[in-house]
């Protein structure tokens, strides 16, 4: 049984169109999955609701985590259980320095993890924690006393999104379109950043656009996301395959038409 | 005055303050309700002032009453000024060292870490408590600069020529109308004069408090910071409270609702007004005493009881002198008290009345009246049902349980209830074991017996309407219980009675306390599944009593003369036994009671706690008047956290001359209105001035802050920050007004104000008025209204926030500018309070 397991999922929005039309998908610990699909075709909305927005709504299927459903709580609780979501357009939280928010986070992970008991990480570790993660991840020390995401360049926006991820341990990431908006350097370090990461203890869910960050991190699965589904598996050849063919080989044929 | 009348004048009267001796001239001064030209004499009759100060006083009265309500801002209409208290003098002397200092202040302090701080920063610490300084203090080295930091009453007298001068100069009497009420009822508050040339790095503090219902505080500040002197004032305001006996029996006080009627310090009921829960972190005192040993009393370090205290074992025969202490005041030597008895105010009945449904065969069951008369023995019938009564399940039958030998008890039983329902009893004989059951098969004898004393032993009850009986009659439903439950053991000489339901037993004590016989009450744990049994003990001194009145016959025996528990003066007072202090990080809870203001919780009379609880509104109407000299520098720092039923109304301005700076920093929660608009005027070249405001609007509060700048002189500069969160319906505003009159050439000034809105409900307004007689100006004003948003709370919620969590950050980020500018602690205290708000435990 994989970590994560999507079976059969629907999305829907509040006004009810379908986005997401039946995914089934398994990503287990120490392993590297990649979506790729064309803009509009529900990748973003597949990770957000993966993560529990609020605005999308699941009309069927089951998210299953570590063996439990996911499906009924709130995105707070999904993130105690293990999953993290990168987000392809961090949120700027003005007047939160990123260590003061780095701590809530990790003690609000740790209270659920020692059953509902407050059980804050020492002022000591939490310092060593966060300079050996940002030093890692090339996260310049000043931007750790500046308000989150408050003014950032694309850029360190996502270096701050894997310092999260690095520093709250999920068992689950989905990264969603991390690779958008880098330069090379950036990219490689997010990258390096996501295989170091993915262990016996985590596994990853790579969303992409282009088949650019997988030169970096390669992944064990490729799945190709059309119109709401996986319409295709495969191994790392099968993005390969996407670069050369496009996505038009991938098309069910009334879309094709259209 | 004798003793006797002492205590009645307190009984009487104690809701106005907490004396503390018999000394006549502690005895508390109190205007009465209203304001008027009476009032006004009386207060500057009390306080002795100087006869310019009369004069200012009721010329300010007399502006305020000329003066028409403000019909902008907000609804202030709502304020009844005939029915505040407008002049209260505790009686509680200014203390002088830190540890005179009330214990919750302490406390407070003491999270937020101020008195380790208090070494590095404070500079001096003043407490308002009751419309007066209670506590000074000031640091050696700043005496010796020449620094005065005094409350307004000594200022009055031991600096008179500084208080004229200044007084009503920066806010004018007749200003506005909340500012001549201050003018004319004035009392406490601040005086800070700092000579020229002398700095305090270190802020000055002051915690502000009202405590009293129905009391405005009109406390009056007057800081002068000559030339090249500096200063940083902080002003803080706090809320404290605790945990009862209701009618016919107890309930625990989280259960207690408005409306129940609790017993009070006058051995009667009074309905509750107002209950009350926040969270409490701190000491919390244990305290156990004679009588109920089994208790444990729970509070806060501020909980005030009925205490009289005897400390030397000589005046042990002296007259008990009741006074409210609060809690932490508490040790070994002082007594609790519980009313002796219990006064329904109703005439003893002479039947009880029970209605019954009663089936009619085959028909539905009809309500039908079933009045029992209440002669003598018929209540001690009663008192043996309590004991060894029971009604079947099916409630067709009552019956009366007796030990084979005890005839007598079943010819009593007989006679009693075939008299009373007119029926016939039979007695029933075990088969299995020892003893006789008189029983009578009757649907309304065996209703009104379950409906009125309870069925089975864990629903027993002893209802209140007993205590309006005649003493013989209470003495005679005491027997029925003793000869069902009762026994004396020769040996110790004490009589027993043994209960196990707790309730009964707690009545049964407070019966016999009724007939001036004292008993203590135990608990026995005993092997499961039995359940504790509760032990009542009469007091050996009181055998002869309860022997003569109680049981009825002529008693031999003689006790000791002395016990720990004395009934005097119509309490029970029963000594301390031991008092714990212990941490604790929970909810607390306390009630406001009419009229008495006081109820009993754990057997023992406790005061409405002295946190702010008020069923009325209460006004709260300061008035800050600062000057700032040439070169010198002052800042204001103020957060409150006012009640939501205070109408917090205060004029603070400030005027600064060539080169000075004056800011204002002010945090407003809490409270049900506040208009608050810190003015500063720029009369000097340079000058500058700054205004930073948080207002956070909860449920049904109304907040309407902002601030006021002149530009009088060339080259002034000022910068306005307004941050104001509404939630839950609340209603936060900025009301602005930037001024740059002729000749303020090269002025400068930036207003930024920045609302928040944490749902759909609440509201957010901004008056920015802006008004230039001058071209060569440079304003600038920017204004931004946002809603936390969705997209904000997910993304911290994928973190593992919870949505309050997640809330509370991003409102704590949003005031950020201003908390920076806060003192650590403070700064510790606004996003603590901003928590509170957040998780809706404050208010």
């Amino acid at each position: 049984m994989a970590f994560l397991e999507i079976k059969n999922l629907h999305v829907a929005l509040e006004d009810g169109t379908e986005i997401v039309k039946g995914v089934d998908l398994e990503v287990d610990l120490n392993e590297k999955h990649a979506v790729m699909g064309p803009n509009g075709s529900g990748k973003s909305t597949l990770a957000y609701a993966l993560m529990g927005h609020p605005s999308y709504e699941i009309t069927e299927g089951e998210i299953l985590l570590d063996g439990a459903s996911i499906v009924e709580e709130a995105a707070d609780v999904r993130a105690q259980r293990g999953l993290f979501l990168a987000f392809q357009y961090p949120h700027a939280i003005p007047g939160v320095t990123v260590t003061s928010f780095l701590r809530s986070a990790i003690n609000a992970i740790r209270k659920a993890k020692a059953g509902g008991q407050d059980d804050p990480i020492p002022v000591k570790e939490f310092r060593t924690e966060i300079l050996a993660a940002m030093e890692r991840l090339k996260v310049p020390r000043e931007l750790a006393s500046r308000y989150l995401n408050d003014g950032f360049s694309g850029g360190e926006k996502k270096r701050v999104e894997i310092l999260q991820m690095a520093l709250l341990q999920p068992k689950i990431a989905i990264l969603d379109e991390t690779d958008s908006g880098l330069d090379i350097d950036a990219l490689r370090i997010v990258a390096n950043g996501v295989n170091e990461l993915v262990s016996s203890e985590m596994g990853a869910l790579v969303i992409t656009h282009y088949q650019r960050i997988l030169n970096y991190v390669t992944p064990d699965h490729v799945h190709v996301f059309v119109g709401g589904r996986i319409v295709e598996s495969g191994g790392p050849e099968l993005a390969h395959r996407l670069e050369t063919d496009g996505y038009e080989a991938f098309m069910p044929p009334e879309e094709k038409a259209a | 005055m004798s003793e006797t009348e002492i205590v009645r004048g307190i009984r009487d009267e104690y809701q106005f303050g907490f004396k503390n001796s018999d000394e006549a001239e502690n005895y508390f001064f109190k205007s009465g309700r209203g304001v008027s030209h009476e009032v006004v004499e009386a207060i500057a009759e009390h306080k002795q002032e100087p006869d310019w100060m009369r004069k200012f006083r009721h010329r300010s009265l007399d502006y305020f009453l000329a003066r028409p309500l403000p019909t902008w801002g907000g609804n202030v209409a709502e304020i009844d000024f005939d029915n505040i208290y407008y002049y209260i003098k505790p009686t509680e002397k200014q203390a002088k060292n830190w540890e005179d200092l009330p214990a919750d202040i302490l406390d407070t302090w003491d999270k937020l870490g101020i008195p380790e701080a208090e070494k590095k920063y404070l500079a001096g610490v003043g407490a308002q408590y009751e419309s007066e300084v209670v506590y000074h203090k000031l640091q050696a080295d700043l005496e010796a600069k020449g620094v005065l930091f005094l409350d307004m009453d000594t200022a009055l007298r031991e600096h008179e020529d500084i208080v004229k001068q200044y007084i009503g100069t920066i806010i004018p009497q007749n200003d506005n109308k909340f500012a001549a009420l201050n003018s004319a009822v004035w009392s406490g508050g601040s005086f800070i004069y700092v000579p020229p040339g002398v700095k305090i790095e270190l802020p000055l503090q002051a915690y502000f408090r009202i405590n009293a219902e129905n009391m405005g505080q009109f406390e009056r500040t007057l800081i002068i910071v000559d030339e090249d002197a500096y200063v940083h004032y902080v002003e803080g305001c706090h809320l404290a409270g605790s945990m009862v006996r209701v009618r016919d029996g107890e309930k625990s006080i989280e259960e207690i609702e408005v409306g129940d009627e609790v017993l009070t310090h006058h051995g009667r009921f009074r309905r509750v007004r107002d209950t009350m829960q926040r969270r409490f972190e701190g000491p919390i005192f244990r305290i156990t005493f004679a009588g109920e040993g089994y208790r444990s009393l729970a509070v806060t370090p501020r909980h005030p009881f009925l205490v009289a205290s005897r400390e030397l074992p000589r005046e042990h025969n002296r007259w008990f002198v009741p006074e409210w202490k609060e809690a932490w005041e508490l040790g070994l030597g002082d007594y609790l008290a519980v009313p002796a008895s219990i006064d329904l105010e109703q005439d003893a009945p002479t039947v009880a009345g029970q209605e019954v449904l009663v089936g009619r065969g085959r028909h539905a069951a009809v309500a039908e009246r079933v009045d029992v008369e209440l002669t003598r023995d018929m209540c001690r019938v009663m008192g043996l049902y309590v004991a060894e009564g029971s009604v079947s399940a099916n409630t067709s039958y009552l019956s009366f349980d007796s030990a084979t030998h005890e005839e007598h008890l079943r010819e009593l039983v007989e006679d009693v209830i075939e008299g009373a329902f007119g029926l016939e009893t039979w007695t029933y004989a075990y088969d299995n074991r020892e003893g006789r059951s008189v029983r009578l098969s009757s649907a309304r004898a065996a209703r009104f017996f379950a409906q009125t004393f309870g069925r089975t032993t864990d629903e027993l009850r002893v209802p209140d309407w007993l205590f309006a009986l005649d003493d013989e009659d209470r003495a005679a439903f005491v027997r029925g219980l003793y000869d069902g439950e009762g026994s004396y053991d020769a040996l110790l000489n004490l009589h027993r009675i043994n209960q196990t339901n707790r309730e009964v037993a707690q009545r049964l004590r407070e019966l016999l306390l009724s007939l001036g016989i004292r008993a203590s009450l135990s608990r026995t744990e005993r092997a499961a599944p039995r359940r504790p049994m509760w032990q009542l003990a009469i007091c050996e001194a009181d055998n002869p009593l309860f022997e003569r009145r109680v049981l009825a016959y002529a008693s031999t025996g003689t006790g000791p003369k002395k016990a720990d528990v004395v009934i005097a003066d119509g309490y029970c007072w029963m000594p301390i036994r031991s008092v714990e202090k212990i941490q604790a990080n929970c909810k607390v809870y306390n009630l406001s009671v009419e009229e008495d203001e006081s109820y009993v919780c754990e057997g023992v009379i406790s005061h409405n706690c002295t946190a702010p609880i008020y069923s009325s509104d209460s006004l709260h109407s300061a008035v800050v008047e600062i000057v700032v000299k040439p070169r010198g520098r002052c800042r204001y720092t103020t957060i409150q956290n006012w009640s939501n039923n205070v109408f917090n109304l205060v004029t603070k301005r400030a005027v600064a001359y060539e080169d000075a700076t004056m800011e204002w920093v002010d945090g407003n929660l809490g409270s049900k209105l506040t208009m608050k608009y810190p003015a500063i005027w720029l009369m000097g070249e340079r000058a500058h001035g700054e205004v930073l405001s948080i207002a956070f609007a909860g449920k049904g509060q109304h907040q309407d802050a902002g601030g006021k700048v002149v530009h009088v002189a060339p080259k002034t500069t000022s910068v306005i920050t307004s941050k104001s969160i509404s939630k839950n319906g609340g209603r936060a505003g900025y009301r602005g007004l930037l001024e740059v009159a002729k000749g303020a050439v090269g002025a400068k000034s930036k207003v930024v104000c920045d609302a928040l809105i944490l749902d759909e409900e609440s509201r957010s307004d901004t008056y920015p008025y802006i008004r230039v007689d001058e071209n060569d100006v440079d304003l600038g004003h920017e204004a931004t209204v946002s809603k936390i948003g969705e997209e904000q709370l997910f993304y911290l919620m994928s973190r593992g926030l919870s949505e309050s969590e997640a809330s509370a950050m991003i409102v704590s980020g949003f005031v950020e500018p201003i908390t920076k500018e806060l003192p650590l602690e403070y700064a510790v205290e606004m996003n603590r309070l901003i928590q509170l708000q957040m998780e809706g435990s404050v208010g």
